[in-house]
Order: structure tokens, then sequence, then C-alpha cells
């Protein structure tokens, strides 16, 4: 009896028996090789990690530029440049803190003035303190609208009125 | 340095305007009138403008073959490569730190603002601590507010001394070739952070891996960077050493990166000791110094040479391990004795024969702290039978067997919950 493979394959699932004829393979070697078949054929054979492959074709490529290499001169100046630049931008954030140090330092004392040196028990600066009336959730105002891809044609609304509170 | 700066700025200036003219031969004369820090070189160069360069060549800037040969003949070697020598001869040869490059002058300028700033702060900082040292302790608030202010102002001062000189490009440069002044503090500094990065790492892996850290000492910080050398070679943190090269007195290289000086006990301990009737482990102290003077500057120290009577205690035993016995490890401790001050060896020396007792015992008994450490291995191996009968060891001949350990009965694996 012999079937076609493809039905040889159902039968196996379904455990129907067969003659063992049909279901060993004929060919000898095969049996032996522990390579699967489509593997073996000729264009198919494992290549290894395909990015493995590409980094290795880009790195090596004649349009890759070269790696950036320095003489022992040419890398000691270019640190010192880059120790310098990096000191400069750490003193002007220095500098930065600083002043807004500073100018926080110089509004708290001005509230304190106002608190205790106006002489009315502290009545305006508990007036200037009181947030009524300002808009405090704040989120970025382009928020406010909905967000498309380009200005606008007009580029202003100057119909618009805000809304009346009720 | 700073004198020749000083010299050199007005010709920089020049240069400079020639660069803007744009003349490149006014230029090369500006670089050629640079030569300032060369002494040497230029008095070889006068000498030459006497007489023409073939007849006497300079070692440093010879670049024909020929000149070479004659130079050899005459017993001088010509400097570096003939590369380098060919290079050299055409090049104007000006120093580092004035090379014509504007955005490198400008970086240097800020980089010497910024030690100026340091270096005053220095000073601020030294008053400060003078001023602070003058005031009696009363006023000052006690000897603990007192000392603690002191220790935090030193400290500062030190962290000023590192940022002064860190960006230093010559600095950098000296250090990188192995010179550096190990007196000063930004050398020790950078030392410190280069032994940090790998080998510190390296060592604290294989000291914990191999469980020294909790075998030997409860705790161990290394901070003094260790090195050990039997002969001439350098051996790896845990590495195995051949026992006909163990058996002699190794030497150690202890790099401490701090100021002053230091008063350490040495002491090498094999953990591994087979012990049959207590089916366990024993130690083993195969060596122990104390009172051995280390700073920054003088490293090396040979352990065959210190001074049998006052710094020796118990002389080098070269390190076995018995056929059959697993891998000992043998752990080089260095431990700073308290205060600096020096034990008495006489008393060490009637206390401490015997070669057993553990670290543990000693770092208590004479209140040591465990400031570096190194470890190597030994095993059998071909030479070890022959080490072992000239040092005198019993049981040359016997080897170990691991107990066979009888399999259990087998047993019919059908409980309730296979059924």
């Amino acid at each position: 009896m012999r079937l076609s493979p493809v039905l040889a394959s159902l039968a196996n699932v379904f455990k129907i028996p067969l003659s063992k004829s049909t279901i060993t393979p004929t060919t000898g070697t095969r049996s032996f090789s522990t390579t699967n078949a489509l593997l073996k054929r000729k264009g198919n054979a494992p290549r290894g990690d395909r990015r493995v492959t590409l980094i290795r074709y880009f790195l090596w490529h004649p349009l890759t530029p070269r790696p950036l290499r320095f003489s022992r001169t040419r890398f000691l100046r270019h640190w010192t440049i880059h120790r310098a630049w990096q000191l400069f931008q750490a003193q002007q954030r220095r500098a930065h803190q600083l002043e807004l140090q500073r100018q926080w330092q110089a509004m708290q004392g001005a509230c304190e003035e106002l608190r205790v040196g106006a002489g009315d028990g502290g009545k305006l600066f508990r007036k200037s303190m009181n947030k009524k009336g300002i808009f405090r959730d704040l989120f970025p105002i382009e928020y406010g609208r909905m967000q498309t891809e380009a200005p606008s044609r007009e580029g202003w609304n100057h119909e618009w009125k805000r809304m009346e509170k009720k | 340095m700073a004198h020749c700066e000083r010299a050199a700025k007005p010709l920089l200036q020049c240069l400079q305007k020639s660069y803007t003219k744009g003349l490149p031969g006014l230029q090369v004369q500006a670089t050629r009138a640079f030569q300032t820090t060369a002494i040497a070189r230029e008095e070889a160069q006068t000498e030459t403008k006497s007489q023409p360069f073939h007849k006497s060549p300079d070692p440093a800037l010879v670049s024909s073959p020929r000149l070479e040969r004659r130079l050899l003949r005459q017993g001088i070697s010509p400097i570096g490569s003939r590369r380098r020598r060919a290079a050299l001869e055409t090049s104007p040869n000006i120093p580092f730190e004035q090379l014509p490059y504007q955005c490198f002058q400008e970086a240097r300028n800020i980089l010497q603002a910024d030690r100026e700033e340091k270096l005053k702060d220095i000073v601020t900082i030294r008053e400060k601590i003078a001023r602070l040292e003058a005031v009696p302790t009363e006023q000052a608030g006690g000897l603990q507010v007192k000392n603690s202010k002191l220790v935090a102002m030193n400290l500062h001062l030190d962290h000023l001394k590192v940022l002064a000189d860190v960006n230093d490009p010559l600095v950098k440069k000296k250090f990188e070739d192995g010179q550096g002044d190990m007196s000063k503090p930004i050398y020790r500094y950078l030392a410190d952070k280069k032994w940090r990065e790998y080998r510190r790492k390296i060592l604290v892996q294989r000291i914990t891996q191999m469980k020294v850290i909790p075998d030997v000492l409860p705790h161990c910080d290394p901070v003094v960077d260790t090195k050990l050398y039997f002969g001439r070679t350098a051996t790896q943190p845990g590495e195995f050493v051949n026992s006909r090269v163990s058996a002699t007195t190794p030497k150690l290289d202890v790099q401490l990166f701090e100021r002053g000086e230091k008063l350490v006990t040495i002491a090498v301990v094999d953990s591994d000791i087979p012990n049959v009737e207590k089916d366990g482990f024993d130690y083993r102290t195969h060596y122990l110094a104390v009172n051995v003077p280390i700073s920054a500057t003088s490293t090396k120290v040979d352990l065959s040479k210190l001074s049998s009577e006052s710094q020796v205690v118990l002389p080098w035993m070269a390190p076995t391990a018995q056929k059959g016995s697993p891998y000992h490890r043998l752990s080089v401790f260095i431990m700073e004795q308290k205060d600096a001050k020096p034990l008495n060896v006489a008393d060490i020396k009637a206390k401490e024969t015997d070669r057993s007792k553990t670290l543990r015992t000693l770092q208590a008994r004479y209140h040591l702290k465990a400031i570096g450490a190194h470890l190597f291995r030994t095993q059998w191996d071909e030479t070890m039978e022959e080490v072992m009968r000239e040092n005198g060891y019993s049981d040359v001949d016997m080897e170990l067997r691991r107990k066979r350990v009888e399999p259990l009965p087998y047993k019919r694996r059908n409980p309730s919950t296979f059924r």
C-alpha cells in the first residue's frame, strides 16, 4: 500500500496503522544525517545572525569613514578644550543659579517687609498672597485648542471672545 | 614654567598678529623665536651653528642612515624612531602650552583663570584653619565641634588642591607617562582613580568570590594598591602559583594614596589546611611582619629583606598543598596599626609562635585594620613533592581521597499521588 506523503502524515496523526514501508524513508543515507533537508540544500545554508552581517557590511564598507584618531598632543589639546568648555558651562550654570537665588531671596525679603513693616497687621501681605481670581491650574496654552499639523490660514481668530461666566 | 610663559606672552601676541597678516614667512620666524624651554637643545644648536650638521649630528634630529651610522660609531645611539627624528627636524618645536591654536589658547586662559581662583580659595581656607586653630577650645564650642570643623576644612582644602591641578594637560600627560610625583596630591588622586576603575574591582571580586573575606577576616575595604611579585613577575589576584616559584619569599608593592607614613602589619595566611580528624580546614600563618613603614613615595616592601629582629615575627614558609586536597587560598593582608604606633616586637615574638592562630585573633589583639589585600592560590603540582621535602613537611607521600558517599537504597516511588 503506497500513499502520497500527505496522506501518510495524516495517517500518522490519526494513528491509522499502515504498513511499515510507507513511513520509513526509502533512502538509507538520509536517516543518518541530522541536518534538516531544507537547510542542507544549496543556498539555504545558515548564514548566522542577520544583524551581525549587516553591521559587518556597513562597518567595513569603503564609504564608511575611518575612526577618529588623534595624535598624542592633538588629543591633549582636544582634552584641554573639552575640559575648559565643561568648566565654562559649569560656571555659567552656577552664576545662573546664584542669580535666581538672589532674586528669590529679594522677593521673599520684600514680602516679609510687607508683612511685618507695613504696620497694618499684615493685611496687605495677606491680600497680596491671595490667589483668588488667578488662573491656577496651569497647562501649556497651546494645548487649549485642537492640535493641527500646520498653522491656520488666517493666523489669528479676531472674532474670538472670552466665554461669559454664569 | 610660569616665568617662561610670562616671557613668551609678547611673542605669542606677535605670533597672533602675524597670523592675521597672513605672512607665512613672518610666522615661521616668530615660531622659531619661540624656543625658550629646550635650553639644552638650543645649546646643541648653537654648537651646530659653529659646525655644520653633518660634522656633529644631533642624536635627537639625525635622520639619514649615513649620519646615524657615524653617531653609532661614536657610541651615541640616536633618540626615538627615524620617522620621529625626521619630523622633529622640520618642525618648529614649540612647547605644548604655547601651541598657536586659538581655541586651545582660549581654553588655556579659562583654565588658568580657574586655577588662580582655586589658589586664592586655598589661601583663604588655610587662613581660616589657622584662625580656628588659634581660637581656644572653649570659645570654639567644645573639642568635638572644633575638631569636626577642622576635619571638614582640611578635607575641603585637599579637594581644592586636587581641583587646582586636575585640568592641567601637562599634569595629565605626566601621569600617563608614569612620571607623576606621588608626593603631590593631584598625582595621588589620579592614581587612586585609575586603580579604583579596574584593578581594585578585580581584587574585590576575587577576594569575595573565593570567600577570603568571610573566611579569613570578616571585612576588608582595600584602600591601598597591592601588587605581589615572585622574583620579577607580578601575580594577578587569585592566580595559581607554581610551588617552586612560591617557595621564594615574595616582594610587595604597596601604593598608598594618602599623605603621610603608615606603619602596617603584613600577614600571609593559608586558610585551607585540611584537617582529617575534624573533617574540616585549619589556618596557617605563612608570614607575619609588623612595623613596616609605607608611604605614598616608598612603596616597595621586600618581605625577605625586612629586619628579622625588629619586624619579622614569623618568617616565610613555603606554601604547600597535599596531593588530593582542594586548592589552597593564600591571602596577603596589609593591616594598618592603630595611630601609626609601633608594636612591641619582642612581646609579639614571644606570644605569636603558633602559626595555626587565625588572623581574626591577631586583628582583635593588636587593634589592626585591614587596608589592603592580595590573594594567590597553590595546588599540587610536579615540584610540590620536592618543595615539601626540602621544607620538612610530614606526610609528603600521603594522598587525600574523598570519602565515597554510599548511595541511598533504592526506594520504589509509588506514593499515593502517583496512583
